[in-house]
């Protein structure tokens, strides 16, 4: 006993060394004006944090997070070429009709001609439309040459002594914004490309946060459901704003519905009768998690994971009957080891299972589905199945299989 | 995980070493033996507990040995270490001086890593205890210790960062962070040997 008093006197003598290295980033500005002058073609570069994917005609569209927009020549799959780069500092998302592509940068949504995609040109700018993202309409003044933007990043290490009085670890200072604006972690899948009124409309995966049908163009922010009317391609006007939930992360279109992933759940709109004006026609919740989400005719696929962004604990494909959308239910769920996007090409349910790889499975009896491939390639976010070829967007890049043997599917191409 | 799969192999090898520990302390002049401790960890962050076995050869008044402990203090690491311990005396109570350096494996708990998956690595650090304790004689082949000792243990962790100055946090980029520890302790324990 007398020991153990003098050890805890003396433990006052005990100091912890606890040293934190770090790295300070101090944004660089210049006027908004000049900032988007820089939004343009560049030759490409090679591919360093990919985000989000879409494929239009022989392209894929491939975000570099936060920085802009890789143009992939995917004439051979076997072979696909990295041609071109558009840059847009703050870029997230987009879509694509036609010779229009839309695109966020920070908070504006900017419309390009893409009419040659190796030369994009600049169209329009529709300031602050994604008040969510905005970096510098942080005032009254929407003039574009008296505000500053970010173009870039001083960084400098910084090593500081930690003199905790917990008796706890050191955790670092973390930013956990919306799951699905900054990280690959929950990103979603794309689908067959879709012709209307003569004019293709490309195919986003199912992380993405734009989609367009007809001649609307639909995104998803924090907590909106927003509608743009592109009838004129290059002058998109602001439609309507439906409020969805709190932490919306992707949006799936599928025939006339819309279908909003959120952290909670899947509500679905319906955009019949007013394009402009989507309607909610249903919703289903679930357990809390990074959910994208597809569907068919009467089913829809959900994917839950545990990302921390998105405070969940499951990790489960689930497929819900929506074939009646105001009473839609929870079919079967499937565990699986970190989901997140996916995309379905007639029977075949080909899932991103995060650092487990792709899993293709047969979805004839939703009841019992049946795992068709295990593919174990590289750590996949996310897929746009289609016409027999698989997209892949994997942390390292690009992978491409052929599945038009289902039996036989195998890497055919990576970049 | 790394840490876990040690543990588990020498909880094995410790039983069956305290098996031929026991039939071969009549004859040999090298014995196999086998320490056994729980201690009381006292530092800057608080109390800690502490467990270790050591096993290994015992000549006259000398033990050399490699031991294996799970360490709560701060952070949950499994030291593996070797271990040189002299004493003192002629009695059968005896004194003695200790030592102890070897790796120390980071195990993570599952709260941990699920609350805080920033930090997604550890590097493993270094391990030492040094002290004084005297021991007690049980029966001819077993005895109860009790030592006191200092104790201190490293470990890096990496992770990422959001560390902002300005506005557009939002839109920073991901930076690498380290985290050093260097932890000095008190510790007091009390062992079974045998």
């Amino acid at each position: 006993m007398v020991l153990l008093t003098l050890i805890i006197a003396f433990t006052g003598c005990m100091k912890d060394k606890i040293r934190y290295t770090y790295q300070i980033s101090t944004p660089i500005y210049e006027p908004l004006t000049k900032f988007r002058e820089s939004i343009k073609s560049t030759p490409a570069i090679s591919i360093s944090t990919p985000g989000k994917i879409g494929v239009f005609g022989k392209y894929i569209f491939m975000s570099e997070t936060g920085v802009g927009i890789h143009i992939i020549d995917n004439s051979d799959p076997s072979n696909p070429k990295n041609i071109s780069f558009i840059n847009i500092p703050g870029n997230q998302d987009f879509a694509i009709r036609g010779n229009a592509m839309y695109a966020d940068a920070y908070s504006d949504l900017v419309s390009f001609d893409i009419s040659d995609p190796t030369k994009v040109i600049t169209k329009n700018f529709d300031a602050n439309v994604f008040p969510y993202n905005s970096i510098y309409f942080y005032g009254s003044s929407t003039d574009p040459d008296s505000i500053n933007a970010i173009v870039g990043w001083s960084t400098r290490d910084t090593t500081v002594d930690y003199s905790p009085n917990n008796s706890g670890r050191v955790y670092p200072v973390v930013f956990s914004g919306c799951p699905n604006c900054y990280t690959l972690a929950a990103v979603p899948t794309a689908y067959s490309s879709t012709v209307s009124s003569g004019v293709v409309t490309g195919t986003n995966g199912s992380l993405s946060r734009f989609t367009i049908i007809n001649d609307y163009l639909y995104t998803v922010d924090y907590s909106n459901l927003n509608t743009y009317s592109i009838a004129n391609p290059f002058q998109p006007s602001y439609s309507n704003q439906v409020m969805v939930d709190y932490h919306v992360e992707t949006i799936y279109p599928f025939k006339d519905k819309l279908f909003v992933g959120t952290n909670n759940g899947v509500y679905m709109y319906d955009i019949q009768a007013s394009p402009g004006n989507p309607v909610l026609n249903g919703e289903f919740t679930h357990m809390r998690g990074c959910d994208p989400v597809i569907a068919d005719n009467n089913y829809a696929y959900v994917t839950i994971n545990d990302s921390s962004a998105c405070l969940g604990f499951n990790n489960e494909l689930q497929v819900v009957n929506i074939q009646d959308l105001n009473n839609s239910f929870l079919v079967q769920s499937y565990q699986l080891t970190h989901p997140i996007g996916l995309s379905k090409d007639s029977n075949n349910l080909f899932v991103c299972d995060g650092k487990d790889g792709l899993k293709v499975f047969n979805a004839n009896d939703v009841n019992n589905l049946q795992m068709i491939a295990d593919l174990k390639d590289a750590e996949v976010y996310d897929v746009i199945a289609m016409n027999g070829l698989a997209i892949v967007l994997a942390k390292n890049g690009l992978y491409e299989y052929d599945y038009s043997d289902i039996s036989n599917i195998h890497l055919i191409g990576k970049l | 995980m790394t840490a876990k799969k040690i543990l588990c192999a020498t909880i094995i090898i410790v039983c069956s070493m305290n098996c031929f520990a026991q039939q071969q302390k009549q004859n040999a002049i090298a014995n196999l033996y086998s320490i056994n401790n729980v201690g009381l960890i006292e530092g800057e962050a608080g109390s800690a507990f502490q467990l270790e076995t050591i096993n290994g050869l015992k000549y006259k008044s000398w033990f050399a040995g490699v031991g294996l402990g799970l360490d709560f203090y701060r952070i949950r690491t499994v030291p593996l270490f070797a271990h040189i311990r002299k004493e003192f005396g002629k009695t059968v109570n005896r004194f003695f001086l200790f030592g102890d350096a070897g790796i120390d494996f980071g195990w993570r708990t599952d709260k941990e890593t699920k609350q805080f998956p920033v930090n997604d690595k550890l590097k493993n650090g270094f391990y030492a205890q040094a002290g004084a304790g005297y021991t007690f004689r049980l029966s001819p082949v077993n005895n109860l210790s009790f030592s006191l000792g200092y104790s201190y243990k490293t470990l890096t962790e990496f992770g990422s960062n959001y560390t902002y100055i300005g506005y557009g946090a939002e839109a920073m980029p991901v930076k690498d962070s380290k985290i050093s520890y260097h932890l000095n302790r008190f510790v007091i324990k009390a062992g079974f040997e045998f």
